[in-house]
């Protein structure tokens, strides 16, 4: 009797209260976790609106001038033309050479672990040191530093391994006989390339390159070392940063946010997509 | 195939070979010669300085790593408990910040610890200080939290995968078979993320080993690194040689770490990003 006017919140045995309890806290975990992570981020966004020359609270008034600065500036347009033409171009050169590499490595031949070990050698290097060590080969073997020059071998070398990864396994599970069936029926091997082993890929080579494209418009280190005077978005962001009390500065991180989260969304999107596409067809 | 391995070879092995001959070589102020001297090597044992920063850069690594570890873990696990659209947005979510450059996501750090930062304003608003505290940037405490929220994605990534893989009827098995929540976490939930947990470890300490941009941005006089010194020998003191010492040393050391802890960490976990 007693048991029946209780109310039915109170009947949960003790496994579901504990189960309710643990829910709650994971819960408000994630909120604080994501509050971390964006906290900083609104900050940015808001401060970037911030009437007052020095950067930082209190908010003194909404105003677009900083923007206004930002957006006048040839370095920063530049440096945007710049990052966005060297990450396509990496893009293109990495995704082919990733494929190359793929497709080799479908069957075994000797050497193959080092290959390998040598296509992972970029990822493995430290930061600091993958920036140096091509400051150090480039300046002694006297090639010019700039965007086309030396720039753009480090960053398809850069990309290279992430491209190979990503393509792999999209590669892996192709049956080879494919293809010597259409040798078999007198296709040249580029022929049966293009048209039997491509169209098979060709979603997991726009994901890989969408992916490449996003890793060059973003890398830093190894391009401050080797870019000379040219400006890269993430180099140009880091030369205004020494003069830090510069006002506006937020603005400047919003737009390049934004412009790197545009450009990673589109990528997230297309591979998506071609993802989808890959389902359909299997 | 053979263009390919053409190119690692010229663009990927060629410059670590050089680098490596580079550090036995003479640095000058007329630039640095061939040579074969241990002379730089001499200089990095004999000043304390290099083993000093060095092992301080090997305490933040693991500290961050640790630190990373205990944050992404219940992310990982809140991740691959969700199903359907709530977890497609969770996940997009997550990556967002992650797909700006870090020099970004380090220079969020600035407004947030700095004297008139965030951080500063609500503390002096709930009356917990009069005056902006000043020790919050420019130290060892701003490079840690800079580094954990920089890195942090790589460790909840191939975690989140590893237990994504996992089938939940093993956890129902273990509730069936008596096994309390606890239990059931460190007997099995743990154990079969574990691949996860290696490889996030093994990418955020190989990161923050060769962290230069934030421990430079964030971390002050006190709070650098490694990286830090290995830079400072070609922007300022032009000592191609010594640096390339130092370079060495970082490699071999971290190469030695990953050797005993990254053995069972698989490098597809760890790149792949969606």
């Amino acid at each position: 009797m007693a048991d029946a006017l209780t109310p039915p919140r109170q009947r949960l045995s003790k496994r579901q209260r504990r189960e309710r309890t643990r829910k709650i806290a994971l819960w408000s975990y994630v909120g604080f976790f994501y509050a971390f992570l964006y906290v900083p981020i609104a900050l940015l966004i808001v401060l970037s609106f911030n009437n007052s020359d020095v950067v930082g609270l209190p908010l003194r008034g909404v105003t677009l001038r900083w923007y206004n600065e930002v957006f006048g500036s040839a370095d920063l347009i530049r440096s945007i033309v710049n990052s966005a033409l060297l990450g396509t171009v990496s893009a293109i050169v990495a995704t082919t050479l990733a494929l190359l590499l793929a497709l080799g490595f479908r069957t075994d031949f000797p050497m193959k672990a080092w290959v390998m070990r040598m296509l992972l050698l970029p990822i493995l290097i430290p930061g600091i040191v993958g920036g140096v060590v091509y400051l150090v080969t480039f300046g002694y073997g006297g090639m010019p530093f700039g965007v086309w020059t030396s720039t753009l071998p480090v960053h398809i070398t850069w990309v290279l391994p992430f491209a190979f990864l990503t393509l792999f396994p999209r590669v892996h599970g192709l049956d080879p006989s494919l293809e010597e069936a259409a040798t078999d029926l007198g296709a040249t091997p580029f022929v049966a390339f293009r048209r039997v082993i491509f169209p098979l890929i060709k979603p997991g080579v726009i994901a890989t390159a969408m992916f490449s494209f996003t890793l060059s418009f973003e890398e830093f280190i190894r391009t401050l070392f080797v870019i000379g005077s040219d400006r890269t978005v993430p180099v140009h962001l880091w030369t205004l940063l020494s003069d830090q009390a510069a006002p506006f500065l937020p603005a400047v991180g919003v737009v390049i946010m934004a412009v790197s989260i545009f450009a990673s969304l589109i990528g997230f999107v297309l591979s998506a997509q071609a993802d989808r596409g890959r389902a359909k067809v299997t | 195939m053979l263009p390919a391995t053409i190119w690692l070879l010229v663009f990927a092995v060629a410059p670590v070979v050089l680098l490596f001959a580079m550090s036995f070589w003479t640095s000058s102020i007329f630039g640095t010669e061939p040579d074969f001297t241990l002379e730089n090597y001499k200089v990095v044992t004999e000043d304390p300085i290099y083993l000093l920063i060095l092992l301080q850069t090997l305490r933040i690594a693991a500290t961050v790593t640790l630190i990373s570890l205990l944050v992404s873990y219940p992310i990982a696990y809140f991740l691959a408990s969700l199903k359907g659209l709530s977890k497609t947005i969770f996940i997009i979510v997550l990556f967002l910040p992650f797909w700006s450059s870090y020099v970004v996501r380090t220079f969020v750090w600035l407004p947030m610890l700095g004297r008139n930062g965030l951080v500063n304003s609500f503390l002096m608003a709930i009356g917990v200080t009069d005056a902006p505290l000043d020790w919050l940037l420019y130290n060892e405490g701003a490079t840690h939290i800079g580094l954990v929220y920089v890195y942090t994605l790589f460790m909840t990534l191939p975690i989140y995968l590893s237990l994504d893989r996992m089938d939940p009827n093993l956890i129902e098995a273990a509730a069936d078979l008596g096994a309390g929540p606890i239990r059931t976490f460190f007997r099995v939930i743990l154990p079969l993320s574990m691949p996860g947990v290696i490889s996030g470890c093994v990418m955020v300490f190989l990161l923050g080993c060769g962290a230069y941009v934030t421990p430079q941005l964030l971390g002050g006089t006190t709070g650098i690194m490694f990286g830090n010194l290995i830079a400072t020998q070609y922007t300022t003191t032009n000592n191609w040689a010594l640096g390339a010492a130092l370079s060495v040393v970082l490699i071999l050391v971290v190469g030695l770490c990953l050797a005993i802890f990254g053995r069972r960490a698989r490098i597809s976990d760890i790149f792949i990003r969606t």
